[in-house]
């Protein structure tokens, strides 16, 4: 776990001079994003996804670590771990877990929904990916937070055909 | 090995104790194929995916993913479960040719 953590800042710091490098661009991009380090909205399908996931709630950064590789040399086994540190009790849960992949020809890849007596949210599993893209995990609590991490995957085979 | 589609295993750990918050591995059989490719003879591949996943714990449903072709060949997942009672642990995919996938593991408590 320690490890997968330190891996996850890593990626983060790489990914800060990417992002510093774009900030102007971002910054002009859609409302549905509120930091300006956040990945911009790519198209009409993500933008579609979100409003119809969240309608007009903010999608904050936080209570959420999207844990995948740098670089994903074959984009038909993406490895993807997800954890959120937000308590899964019956009063305050988190209900849903959105995982989007971009520029993927189905960009809404998964849905898992959650109750409390799975205990904690640390979900993992294994995803295709077409080309490098932003990857988005976004999650949902009962109360209608909204709170989401993203992670940019260089991805060297296609691997949704 | 070879393995027909739909052949399941879900993995837990081998001693558990009442309230332990376990991890659980689930193994599909499936080809997830996307629809986007043919064959070597050119033939085009329809879309065969398993689309719905269904977990249940003495009867309870206590997850539920929504699946697209974009997860991975014979597809892989892991949660955590507060291990509270003994009872089952279920789990049923199901593809969007109508196919049924069911597989459970009994979770108990050691005596230790």
């Amino acid at each position: 776990m320690n490890h997968r953590r330190a891996f996850f800042r890593s990626c983060l710091v790489s990914a800060a001079g990417l992002l510093a490098a774009r900030s102007e661009r971002l910054l002009a991009s859609t409302r549905l994003v509120v930091d300006p380090n956040d990945p911009e909205v790519p198209n009409e399908e993500v933008a579609r996804i979100l409003k119809g996931l969240f309608g007009d709630r903010p999608i904050r950064r936080g209570h959420v670590a999207l844990d995948m590789p740098l670089v994903a040399e074959d984009g038909r086994v993406v490895p993807v771990i997800i954890e959120s540190d937000l308590p899964m009790s019956s009063q305050h849960h988190v209900k849903a877990v959105h995982l989007i992949v971009d520029h993927n020809p189905d960009a809404h890849l998964a849905a898992f929904h959650l109750t409390p007596a799975i205990g904690s949210v640390a979900i993992s599993t294994r995803i295709k990916m077409k080309r490098t893209t932003w990857v988005r995990a976004i999650l949902e609590t009962n109360t209608g937070e909204v709170w989401a991490d993203y992670a940019r995957v260089q991805v060297t085979l296609n691997g949704c055909g | 090995m070879t393995t027909d589609i739909g052949d399941a295993r879900i993995r837990i750990p081998d001693q558990i104790k009442r309230g332990d918050l376990i991890t659980v591995n689930a193994i599909v059989s499936h080809p997830m194929d996307t629809g986007f490719f043919r064959t070597p003879e050119g033939n085009p591949i329809p879309a065969y995916f398993i689309r719905d996943v269904v977990v249940t714990y003495g009867g309870q449903e206590v997850a539920r993913f929504e699946w697209t072709s974009g997860i991975s060949r014979d597809p892989v997942v892991s949660f955590t479960l507060k291990a509270d009672k003994e009872a089952p642990l279920s789990m049923v995919w199901s593809d969007n040719k109508g196919a049924i996938f069911k597989h459970s593991v009994l979770i108990s408590f050691g005596s230790a």
